[in-house]
């Protein structure tokens, strides 16, 4: 039977998904919501359906029945590491292919908690903090007063520390705390931020770390025991709400010697243990170890990302298997399927440096105030090393819908070096244009001059 | 802003030569159509009781992920526009299956008149709507038509691109709230009414319309 | 002489519409003896002298005839409806023809804050050969009227019993005596602060050590609203009243599962003779003490010579409560003695000395005890309850040891050690360290410093995968109208979600089952007194089948489940009321297991926990044996509380009637799960009773915590941590016994 893959998604990672199924002459169908009629990924999909909300897997499913699909490719975001809806892919009754880890995977390294339990039992470093949460204040300053002990004891000093929601993330329900006499007052004001936004009064307790950088590592796994790595990727450059908007892969600056450690050594050990850990739990696909690296060459894992990212580019660009570039969408599909990798990590050649940069509509000047309008010109000159990846058309206009985030499009940019990349990247900022009016007539604003500016600052270590 | 008795009689001629407002049922999500408990021209009601506690008129039934659900009608009306073609078959998400055209009643002709009589705050893009929480108080104490509100007020609050951001009176005055025209946490659509205000001292003035259209317009 | 006459044939009248109203136009050619009556008054002036004197001769007899025949043929039924008889005595005319003097306390009438409860201070004269002693006692009562509206028939509202108990509190005060007349169909069911049921369960919670003797008289004894003001030492019942846990015409609606209307009248008829709920069924099943009597067809406001028995009775029993606190042998010379309302041959006393409070309190609680006992089903198996007599006899003997006379000087000790280390730890360490050595040589164990703190862990509880949850399929979450749920995947919903709904956190029905694997400690759960069984005392025709079908689906013996368990490693008792047998109603099983329960915690000194999966009141079947229940179990949980116990309810689905109004209503910490429907009587009986239609919210959790029935509102998800918590916070290792 010919496999059938219910992309349940939208934009930039639907139409890379309904290329990769036509390289690997796999059927696809798409769903789209009302607001996103207009999308190309409607446009270029001959079987499509409307459904109420991307994130209503009833409905997922039931296109998924109708149009007897063998397999559901998530994308990013939505329902891609909600573990309860990949073990509903696979548990019901006519049961589909996730395209993804396990379920079991999903939901234990997706558990923040539950993964530092489990690094500090591999001996995996992770931010110095608590591994339960913490219910009463009495609790808390015990366990903050023994945290500073051994923060001490390792020789960092003048640490202050960080007092989160245990359910939280995305930035929310998180507070420092300088000294202990603070302690008291910000956990009691976080512990019924958690009540109330996340319905779970737990809050942990972890060490600030002063000046990071912010380092992944890209893992793919088979259903064979097979496992690779295709390098390192560096995101230390976000918005305000630790979104990414800058990625550069390789991970580290080799050929400059502003690191105070030895940064070889380092990028083995983080790519070593990320794939400890991806073995202990039999990962079967692709996924992305996310790690703090602080200027003293200290790291800690930081969490693991169960899904396919939208930085995987860089990674793919800069890797070369048997002369090729190679797909991780591609590759995610075909393990999925039960495929095996045909090739090893010696097959696995870097080459180069790729910068991806992401282009929203947003404020940056005002907290990255998501902005929505209309798209009236969108336009860049190609280039040989440029790719740009959009779902917004360029031969007419287009409406941002409020629903989702303003992303606009993703630009890849190759080069030999990582100067000649980042000379490219800012030919490329240059040049673009994006052009359009917010509801109430005024110009839309887009990143574009944040990029410009946060271009400066890739390989260096930024305040937390 | 201003409403003259020509122009109201106008207004009022209109909705007597169509006083019916169409309300199109669409799928709530994909499934199949199991079954169709009305046909074309049948009366259906709208949830009634005093706490609208008794659900209205069963219109059809949806399956999906074995789960049957029935759709029931949300406004009193005549069924039509049907779309028998449907039954057995898998729908998608937000399809049109039938019409009710409904009659407006009394009080739903004021409102629709009041719309060109009233300062109406609009919705500024499609969004989610909710009264702000200390009017929305104010106004379950003390009844609509006797807040008071002022510029600068916070309103509403609109939840758009992820955020929730509120919306504040900018125009110069005191008014009255007169007319709610949204339900709330309900997707709405840009430019669509939300609020009717009423400069307190044109007060009187609006009473004499509402009279006017109600002697016009007997509630049946 | 002749206006005497006028007088007389319109009492006849008044009589003979009387048994009309009561037997049925049918009976004996009633209605033309009416008529015949009817006529020769309405022309009174136009017969002579000696036709109508002859013609009353004849009537008398004639009705004499008719009323004998009426008595002899009467049915439970009839008696219902003498009971309700406009012309039948009310509260108004015992304080007038009973008492001596009273005057009414807290209204006149209709200006009156409840005026279905009267209260009354009185006087009650005993007269010894010449001597006259004025005994003062306070009257609390319902008070029917003869018709009036505003009295609702005597339905208490709930501020009308917090009268009530706020005048059996003076009386308390002032030392005297209380009689509480019972005339009500029922309290009156509304929610309104602080909601029937609570007021009910207050009054009972303060009636169990009510410090003075009480007597309660029965006229018409509906459900939880007699018990309101029931608990007494001395239950009498007037012949012709009837005592029931529900009207029949709710019990027929019941049986017929009628949810609007009438129910037939021959079913109502049925139903009132098999609830047995006449004087002399309820003084055979021992839940009475006496029986009033009463002329045939039952008293009137004109039957004087039944008052001057009535005071007779009310002076005897009073004194029999009082003598019982102090001499046996005077007691049974006492009620050997034949005594008459002209002439007592004795005076007693009704004040009572701080011994005799002790006594009387401990006689109440003994006699509860007994009630309804003879009814428990359990295997007569001499070896096992001897056994089961000498366990608790040996686990109290250990417990009194451990706890009465080890701890408080263990207590004392160690606070004069904490006193010693923590006021001048540094300069008397030394000194203090010794002692610490030396107390530890001789008591055997270490003093702690620090009480290790018991931890909850998740992975305690056992692993268990409820039945709902196997189907693949989705259901619609009941609010998602209104807060926009997606349909839920049955195995999440089941499963991981214990059957809430994650976005708006309705709570779905679960199986029984799943509270005893997800709340407590894996393995901990041990059950006990299984084996009593839920009964049929009063033969109610067609209940055994139906608790031969609720044990087979069920596999339990009772709608209770008692048990022993932990939760983090605290150990507690437990007992938790099943929805799927018989909707979680309460009988002479479930009461005596629970009562056993509670007083199995107060000897091992433990923690008391009431899950209510769900409670639909007292099992009408069992008739006013299920009744008596409430004021039973409450006495146990008063004890038990009192003794220095942490009882915690937490309520589940639907909770209504009878135990919310007593043992359940009762506890001081009340919480309830968020989806929990929790009141006195269901809308079906309110719309029926206040003739208005309640909000569909009106029973919600929200509402009854907003009048502060309950104290706080659980998510089922977090249940096991919050009962954790709550038995760390509230009891704590060492204060589950003061």
């Amino acid at each position: 039977m010919k496999e059938r893959v219910l992309i349940a998604n939208r934009g930039e990672i639907a139409l890379r998904v309904i290329e990769a199924c036509k390289e690997l002459g796999i059927d696809y169908v798409a769903v789209y919501t009302k607001e996103d009629e207009e999308s190309l990924h409607v446009k270029l999909a001959e079987k499509k359906y409307r459904i109420s909300d991307y994130k209503d897997m009833n409905d997922l499913l039931a296109v998924a029945d109708e149009a007897k699909c063998t397999a559901i490719h998530p994308g990013y975001g939505f329902l891609s590491e909600d573990y309860r809806f990949a073990r509903r892919v696979v548990k019901r009754e006519r049961p589909l292919i996730f395209i993804g880890p396990s379920w079991e995977a999903i939901r234990d390294l997706g558990n923040k908690l539950f993964l530092k339990k489990l690094a500090k039992e591999l001996n995996i470093p992770v931010i110095p903090g608590t591994t339960q949460p913490i219910f009463n204040e009495i609790e808390a300053e015990l366990k903050a007063e023994e945290l500073y002990e051994t923060l001490n004891f390792q020789g960092n000093y003048n640490y202050s520390l960080m007092v989160k929601a245990a359910a939280g993330g995305g930035g929310m329900g998180i507070a420092e705390v300088r000294n202990l006499d603070e302690l008291r007052p910000v956990f009691r004001k976080i512990r019924a931020y958690a009540k109330r936004f996340f319905g779970d009064e737990g809050v942990i307790i972890e060490a600030k770390i002063p000046y990071i950088q912010h380092v992944e590592v890209q893992i793919l796994g088979s259903k064979h025991n097979e496992y690779v790595h295709f390098g390192t990727r560096n995101c230390t450059i976000q918005s305000l709400s630790k979104q990414k908007r800058i990625e550069i892969a390789p991970g580290f600056l080799y050929d400059r010697g502003e690191y105070g450690f030895d940064i070889k050594k380092i990028e083995n050990e983080i790519i070593n243990y990320s794939l400890k850990l991806a073995k202990y739990f039999k990962y079967d696909n692709v996924g992305t170890w996310e790690w703090l690296i602080t200027p003293e060459g200290k790291y800690f894992l930081m969490e693991v990302n169960t899904r396919i990212q939208v930085e995987n580019e860089v990674s793919a660009k800069i890797s070369y298997v048997n002369n090729k570039q190679i797909n991780l969408i591609k590759e995610q599909i075909r393990v999925a399927f039960g495929e095996k990798l045909t090739y090893s990590q010696q097959d696995i050649k870097f080459k180069g440096t790729s910068i991806e940069l992401r282009l929203v509509a947003e404020d940056t000047k005002r907290g990255f105030i998501p902005l929505s309008g209309t798209i009236t010109k969108f336009f860049w000159t190609p280039k040989p090393w440029l790719s740009v990846r959009t779902h917004v058309p360029q031969d007419k206009f287009y409406n941002i819908p409020t629903q989702f985030d303003p992303n606009l499009a993703l630009a890849i940019i190759y080069g030999d070096s990582f100067e000649s990349a980042k000379k490219r990247a800012l030919e490329f900022l240059e040049d673009v244009k994006i052009e359009g009016t917010t509801s109430n007539g005024e110009r839309l604003i887009t990143n574009i001059e944040f990029l410009k500016e946060k271009i400066n600052w890739l390989y260096k270590f930024i305040p937390a | 802003m201003e409403i003259e008795y020509p122009e109201l009689n106008l207004l009022l001629q209109k909705f007597r030569a169509n006083p019916y407002k169409i309300y199109p049922v669409f799928t709530p999500h994909t499934g199949y159509i199991k079954e169709f408990k009305v046909k074309e021209g049948d009366l259906v009601k709208g949830p009634t009781g005093k706490w609208l506690e008794k659900p209205g008129s069963p219109l059809f039934i949806l399956e999906r992920e074995k789960n049957t659900k029935i759709i029931r009608a949300q406004i009193s009306g005549i069924v039509q526009n049907l779309k028998m073609e449907f039954l057995n078959k898998f729908v998608e998400a937000e399809s049109c299956v039938l019409e009710i055209k409904h009659q407006l009643s009394q009080e739903e002709i004021i409102s629709e008149i009041l719309l060109s009589a009233l300062y109406i705050i609009k919705a500024p893009e499609t969004a989610r709507y909710v009264l702000s929480p200390s009017l929305a108080l104010k106004l379950e104490k003390e009844g609509i038509g006797k807040v008071k509100v002022k510029t600068g007020d916070e309103l509403l609050i609109m939840t758009f691109m992820k955020r929730e951001t509120p919306i504040y009176l900018s125009q110069e005055g005191d008014f009255v709230i007169y007319r709610l025209y949204f339900t709330p946490f309900q997707l709405i659509q840009k430019d669509q009414p939300l609020i009717g205000l009423c400069l307190e001292e044109k007060l009187p003035y609006l009473e004499k319309i509402v009279k006017k259209i109600k002697k016009e317009w007997p509630s049946s | 002489m002749k206006l005497d006459l006028h007088r007389k044939l319109k009492d006849l009248l008044d009589t003979a519409t009387y048994i009309k109203d009561i037997k049925g136009e049918a009976f004996l050619n009633i209605s033309l003896l009416i008529e015949k009556i009817s006529e020769v008054y309405e022309n009174f002036y136009q017969h002579d002298l000696n036709f109508i004197e002859n013609f009353i001769i004849q009537v008398e007899s004639e009705i004499k005839k008719i009323m004998d025949e009426a008595e002899r043929t009467l049915t439970p039924y009839e008696i219902v409806k003498i009971v309700r008889h406009p012309q039948r005595f009310t509260l108004q005319d015992i304080l007038e023809n009973v008492y001596d003097s009273y005057m009414e306390l807290g209204g006149e009438g209709e200006i009156n804050i409840d005026p279905a409860i009267v209260c009354a201070k009185a006087i009650i004269i005993r007269k010894v050969r010449n001597d006259l002693y004025f005994h003062q006692v306070m009257v609390i009562g319902h008070e029917k009227g003869h018709g009036e509206e505003f009295r609702q028939g005597g339905s208490a509202k709930p501020w009308g019993n917090e009268k009530a108990l706020r005048f059996m509190q003076m009386a308390e005060t002032e030392g005297i005596p209380i009689h509480f007349y019972i005339f009500t169909p029922g309290a009156y069911p509304i929610e309104d602060y602080p909601g029937s049921a609570q007021q009910i369960a207050r009054n009972l919670y303060y009636m169990t050590k009510l410090k003075v003797p009480t007597v309660a008289l029965i006229s018409e004894g509906g459900s939880g609203g007699a018990e309101a003001i029931g608990l007494t030492d001395m239950r009498l019942m007037f012949e012709k009243g009837y005592y029931s846990v529900i009207s029949p015409e709710g019990a027929a609606a019941i049986e017929a599962k009628i949810r609007d209307g009438r129910p037939p009248r021959e079913l109502v008829e049925k139903c009132a003779k098999a609830l047995k709920l006449t004087a002399k069924d309820n003084l055979e099943f021992g839940l009475i003490d006496r029986i009033v009597p009463e002329p045939p067809l039952g008293a009137r406001k004109r039957d004087y010579e039944f008052f001057k028995k009535l005071k007779l009775e009310l002076i005897k029993a009073t004194d029999e409560i009082v003598l019982q606190t102090r001499s046996l042998k005077f007691l049974r010379k006492y009620t050997l003695s034949k005594q008459s309302t002209e002439d007592f041959k004795f005076y007693i006393n009704w004040d009572l000395d701080e011994d005799e409070i002790e006594i009387l309190i401990e006689n109440r609680w003994e006699k509860y005890k007994k009630m309804s006992q003879w009814a428990v089903c359990e295997p007569k198996n001499v070896i096992k309850s001897f056994f089961n007599f000498s366990r608790s006899w040996g686990l109290k003997f250990k417990n009194e040891l451990k706890y009465r006379i080890l701890k408080p000087s263990h207590k004392t000790f160690k606070k004069f050690l904490d006193e010693l280390t923590t006021e001048s730890s540094l300069l008397f360490k030394p000194v203090s360290d010794p002692v610490k050595t030396v107390y530890n040589l001789i008591v055997g164990k270490k003093i702690k410093s620090k009480i290790p703190t018991p931890i909850l862990i998740e992975e305690e509880t056992s692993p268990y995968r409820s039945p709902l949850a196997l189907e693949d399929k989705t259901i619609t979450c009941p609010q998602a109208e209104k807060y926009g749920c997606p349909d839920l995947w049955v195995p999440d919903l089941y499963g991981e979600y214990c059957g809430v709904c994650p976005n708006c956190g309705y709570h779905f029905l679960l199986e029984y089952k799943w509270y005893l694997n997800n709340i407590f400690d894996k393995n901990s759960i041990k059950p006990f007194n299984d084996y009593i069984a839920s009964g049929n005392p009063l033969e109610f025709e067609g209940y055994a089948e139906k608790l031969k079908e609720a044990r087979k689906k069920t596999n339990l013996r009772s709608a209770l489940l008692t048990f022993e368990a932990k939760i983090g490693g605290i150990s507690l008792v437990a007992v938790m009321l099943i929805g799927d047998f018989r909707q979680g109603t309460v009988g002479v099983a479930e009461g005596e297991k629970f009562i056993r329960a509670i007083e199995f915690a107060k000897i091992t000194r433990r923690p008391f926990l009431a899950l209510v999966h769900t409670t639909g009141g007292i099992r009408i079947h069992e008739g006013t044996l299920g009744l008596i229940q409430m004021p039973r179990c409450t006495i146990a949980v008063r004890d038990y509380v009192d003794a220095g116990g942490l009882y915690i309810v937490v309520y589940d689905n639907n909770s209504f009637a009878g135990p919310v109004a007593s043992f359940l209503g009762c506890a001081p910490y009340q919480f309830a799960l968020k989806s929990t429907r929790l009141g006195f009587a269901g809308p079906r009986v309110i719309r029926e009773t206040i003739g208005q239609e309640i909000p569909p919210d009106y029973h919600s959790a929200e509402n009854a915590l907003k009048r502060g029935h309950i104290q706080g509102i659980w998510d089922r998800r977090e249940l096991r941590k919050k009962l954790f918590t709550a038995l760390l916070t509230m009891g704590g290792k060492n204060l589950y016994y003061r």
